[in-house]
């Protein structure tokens, strides 16, 4: 920059030097002094315009020149301030708004994960001939050391999650404790955050575990206020002390961002499920794989069948980045709401196409006039690409700013459990990469064509005529199917919206068939081992609900296992007399006594349980009214038996004592009313609830309706717990308003961002065809004047501009209703609980967009209506 | 008048002052303003080239490496930018003359028949 300066110096140096020279001889020549001086800088000609062409020469000039462009387009933009504020605002809303959401798909969808290469991980499935993929399959642990042998994996690890009891100085709690096999931090390759990970030394030759274990970050700081000397020190999980040997780093969540990670005792008789995960070796195929572990699948079903599905199996590996939380429901929102976000960044986009082509159309005389007097094609095609480049990257600049506040506030309304521990919602570098390139190439696109268009104008035409209606004709028909382009978008966006907001109502209307209020919802853990008999266990449980019912405050108590609400154990069953029933299963739940009164149930046949039976364990049921369909109609399931397979086998886990004597056969002695158990969206799945006694799992759920707000009891049940056994674990309260709260989250997500996009929509398409029909209005000033000193009335000539706008907006509509009818046929939107439009919300669309276009149109009509026709015509645009 | 047609008239006054400048170094190194001059008195004052239009020129000509520029003193002992033809410009000039010489010899051939091309 400063040897450019100096040789500009040097080269006007030189100049001012040859005007010296001339002088000087034209005064040897005889001329006064003056007159040479002017006489020697008239021969020179204009010395900027050399030292510029001078510069040119040096092929420098093309920052000064984008430089001079910026200043100039600034200035362009100082005068116009209504345009510049119009498109900015355009630009930000739009931009911000989509790299918020690109931030949000980034976090979650893209790269959700910490681990290495999680696109190489993959989890195997097994289906049955007519199957539909699920989850992955768990294994046991002696088929999960063939499943290693296979030389198609080169790495394999297994995950199982078990109720692990904290004792110790601090209260005993209940953590889901997550058990890897040795090699599982290797195979995820993340860094713990001090300490070291659990490595494969950690299990022994003979598969006993060292007493080691890693905690999770939530933990650390939870009980350690993250203390960098917890290394070494120990916890006791499960009456064994552990040493502490790493702590991970926060965006580490393998199956839990809570508890810690465990070394997985190895035991080939062990038969609880594993989930297993593999890396393929070296060019090794997906199919490959696949159908070497199929082999190995068909014989671990003939040795295991009742795990397995019926028939000819197939086996799937389902790659990593498709499985987990990220690719339910929110996945399925996150893609429609790019898409609306695309369309509001396409909206956004029209009204900036749509406000440079009417300015540079109103700029037409301008552009003329700077043609006439020498300005190249290429040197006004690049100013006015300067221009909107220029405001473009302005917009996207404030479209970050505008970006960084949304996504905070799209992170606070996302769900926490729809999306993996693990992912990180940040505006980031990649997405500041998209908006730069967004808001660049919306530039050019937008700024080229009528930069292109304008710079061919018809010269003498355009200079003679005042700027008048038929130079701009052909952009005004472009205006207009740009606004129709506007509106339907629009339209589009704003049904989308009516979707999620009616689902979530829907949704908020549903009765669950009980009632959710001041119930608190608790569970707890006895320690197995301590109470190793059936009778034992469900001694100390009759105790707890015992003392739990006698505490002030409280109305009715239930405890038992399912419920509350939702009920996830299926069994299949038989009904004597009646034909098999295929493939259909009911809901079991467990539960004591005042189960109905807790939750607020009606019983509407037959008779509840009463002490003597959940005491003794007797098999009686009750069941929901949609079991009871399941007998022919007219007929009482009341005093009839039904079979429950489930009860004829011995409970998978081994930690799951039954009572002496269990069998299938169940006598129904009661009807109660249907509850939404299977999830609030779902129709209710017949269910069949048998007294908790019948089992006596270590894990028991409590529920408490109380005369008050019921985490107000939380502390007195805690010290009822403690003061029976100290080393009871108590999990987190939360009430059943909570739980269904949790249920109605995504749908609220949905809702909350479909209609801020629409309303931003909304607000641009408003903007944008008040701008724009404005413009047109002033453009027409002239014959307007014309039309009124001929003759025309105020009414006549509103009623013509009028009829103009109407007829764009009203195909805008047509074409918007279309498009959105077509797109939700498209979509089937299945996360909105199976709504479909209604009539009411298209037509409130209707009436809404068309109001907003209408007064856009009306208030600069209005104005032209009251010009003063010699005004009017003098007027030149 | 269209830009285009602009473009093409500058393009044969660029390349007109081109050549008259590297035949003007051809007799030997000399400053702007000298230039300048002799430029003038050799076309019998027809060629009205503003002496503002010579720099561009030369910075062209200094950028295509036909001539380099050095310092030196001026005739009334003012320190002034010399231009002098280098080997390349030497043999863009022989190049150009000829070339020139041909086109002006097929003007003159065409306009011949005028009686008053001499006036």
């Amino acid at each position: 920059m400063e040897a450019w300066q100096a040789r500009r110096k040097r080269l006007e140096d030189e100049m001012q030097a040859h005007i010296d020279l001339e002088t000087q001889e034209n005064i040897e020549a005889g001329m006064a002094p003056l007159e040479a001086r002017q006489a020697a800088m008239k021969k020179f000609g204009s010395v900027s315009l050399a030292s510029d062409q001078s510069r040119e020469a040096w092929g420098w000039l093309w920052p000064e020149r984008l430089w001079q462009d910026a200043r100039f387009a600034l200035r362009t933009f100082g005068k116009n301030a209504g345009f510049t504020a119009v498109a900015l605002l355009s630009l930000m809303l739009g931009i911000g708004a989509s790299i918020a959401l690109f931030s949000v798909v980034y976090g979650v969808l893209i790269a959700p994960y910490p681990y290495a290469r999680p696109n190489q991980i993959w989890a195997p499935a097994v289906l049955g001939p007519k199957d539909a993929v699920r989850g992955w399959h768990w294994y046991s642990q002696r088929e999960m050391a063939e499943v290693e042998k296979l030389p198609a994996f080169a790495e394999v690890m297994a995950t199982s999650v078990r109720p692990v009891l904290l004792t110790s100085d601090i209260n005993p709690e209940n953590f889901y404790g997550v058990f890897l096999t040795g090699g599982a931090f290797n195979f995820l390759e993340v860094k713990p955050l001090i300490g070291r990970t659990i490595q494969p030394y950690d299990i022994g030759p003979g598969g006993e575990p060292a007493p080691v274990v890693v905690l999770s970050y939530g933990f650390w700081q939870r009980f350690f206020n993250g203390d960098l000397h917890v290394i070494n020190r120990s916890i006791t999980l499960d009456d064994v002390p552990r040493t502490i040997v790493g702590v991970m780093p926060p965006r580490f969540g393998w199956w839990t961002n809570e508890a810690f990670w465990l070394p997985l005792p190895m035991d080939p008789k062990d038969p609880s499920g594993l989930a297993v995960i593999v890396r393929l070796a070296p060019g090794v195929t997906q199919h490959t794989a696949e159908q070497q572990l199929n082999q190995l699948n068909i014989q671990f079903a003939a040795e295991r069948p009742q795990d397995y599905p019926k028939g000819q199996l197939r086996t799937i590996l389902l790659n990593y980045m498709d499985i987990t939380v990220a690719s339910g429901d929110m996945s399925a929102s996150l893609h429609l709401l790019l898409a609306a976000v695309g369309l509001l960044l396409l909206i956004a986009c029209v009204n900036v196409a749509n406000l440079q082509l009417a300015r540079t159309t109103g700029r037409a005389r301008e552009i003329a006039m700077r043609i006439a007097i020498g300005a190249g094609r290429g040197r006004l095609v690049r100013q006015l690409l300067t221009e909107s480049v220029l405001l473009s990257v302005v917009g996207g600049a404030l479209g970050v700013l505008f970006a960084i506040g949304a996504t905070q506030l799209i992170v606070a309304l996302i769900p926490p459990d729809y999306v993996p521990n693990e992912a990180r919602i940040t505006v980031n570098g990649y997405v500041l990469l998209f908006s730069l390139v967004v808001s660049m190439l919306t530039g050019i696109l937008f700024g080229l064509a009528p930069a292109l268009r304008s710079s061919r104008p018809d010269l003498v035409g355009t200079l003679k005529d005042g700027g008048g209606a038929i130079g701009s004709l052909r952009g005004h028909a472009v205006r207009s199917w740009l606004v129709v382009a506007e509106i339907s978008l629009s339209v589009i966006l704003l049904a989308g919206a009516s979707l999620a907001v009616r689902g979530f109502v829907q949704m908020l209307h549903v009765d669950p068939g009980f009632q959710p209020e001041r119930v608190l919802h608790i569970d707890f853990t006895l320690a197995p081992k301590r109470y190793p008999t059936w009778q034992q266990r469900n001694a100390l449980d009759r105790t707890l609900l015992e003392s739990v019912m006698n505490l002030p405050g409280v109305q009715a108590a239930s405890l038992g296992n399912a419920g509350l609400p939702y009920i996830g154990w299926r069994s299949s069953f038989s009904i004597p007399g009646q034909p098999p029933m295929d493939g259909r299963q009911v809901a079991i739940a467990l539960i004591s006594r005042q189960y109905p009164q807790t939750l607020g149930i009606p019983l509407k046949r037959g008779r509840e349980f009463t002490e003597m039976e959940i005491e003794s364990a007797m098999r009686v049921a009750l069941i929901n009214e949609s079991a009871a369909r399941l007998w022919p109609a007219g007929q009482d399931p009341v005093g009839r038996t039904m079979q429950i397979d489930d009860l004829a086998q011995a409970p998978d886990n081994p930690q799951v004592l039954a009572a002496p004597g269990v069998a299938a056969g169940v006598t129904v002695v009661g009807v109660i009313g249907d509850t939404r158990n299977a999830g609030i969206v779902e129709p209710p799945a017949p269910a069949v609830y048998l007294p908790y006694t019948l089992y006596a799992p270590p894990g028991r759920e409590l529920a408490v309706r109380t005369a008050g707000h019921p985490l107000a009891i939380v502390n007195a049940v805690r010290l009822k717990a403690r003061d029976l056994d100290k080393d009871l674990a108590v999990g987190k309260p939360n009430t059943l308003e909570e739980s269904l709260g949790q249920e109605t989250q995504q749908p609220r997500f949905n809702m909350a961002l479909f209609s801020s996009f629409a309303a931003l929509g909304m607000a641009l398409a408003a903007i944008g065809i008040y701008s724009v029909i404005s413009y047109n209005v002033s453009q027409r000033v002239q014959e307007i004047g014309v039309r009124m000193a001929l003759g025309a009335k105020r009414g006549d000539i509103l009623k013509l501009i009028l009829l103009m706008v109407a007829r764009v907006v009203f195909l805008g509509l047509a074409v918007g209703l279309l498009g959105s009818i077509l797109i939700e046929r498209l979509v089937r939107f299945q996360m909105f609980t199976k709504t479909s439009f209604g009539v009411i919300p298209l037509a409130t669309i209707v009436v809404v967009l068309a109001g907003v276009s209408l007064l856009a149109a009306w208030l600069p009509t209005a104005r032209a209506g009251n010009l003063d026709p010699i005004t009017a015509l003098r007027h030149e645009a | 008048m269209t830009t285009g047609e602009l473009d093409s008239q500058l393009e044969l006054l660029q390349g007109t002052l081109d050549l008259l400048i590297l035949q003007t170094l051809a007799f030997g190194p000399a400053h702007g303003h000298a230039i300048a001059r002799i430029i003038q008195q050799r076309s019998d004052e027809v060629l009205q080239v503003g002496h503002g239009s010579l720099y561009p020129a030369l910075q062209r000509l200094l950028r295509r490496g036909l001539i380099v520029a050095e310092d030196g003193l001026s005739e009334n002992n003012r320190k002034a930018r010399f231009y002098r033809l280098t080997a390349k410009g030497r043999k863009r000039l022989s190049a150009e003359t000829s070339k020139w010489e041909r086109f002006s010899s097929a003007i003159a051939r065409l306009l011949s028949p005028l009686p008053d091309q001499n006036s």
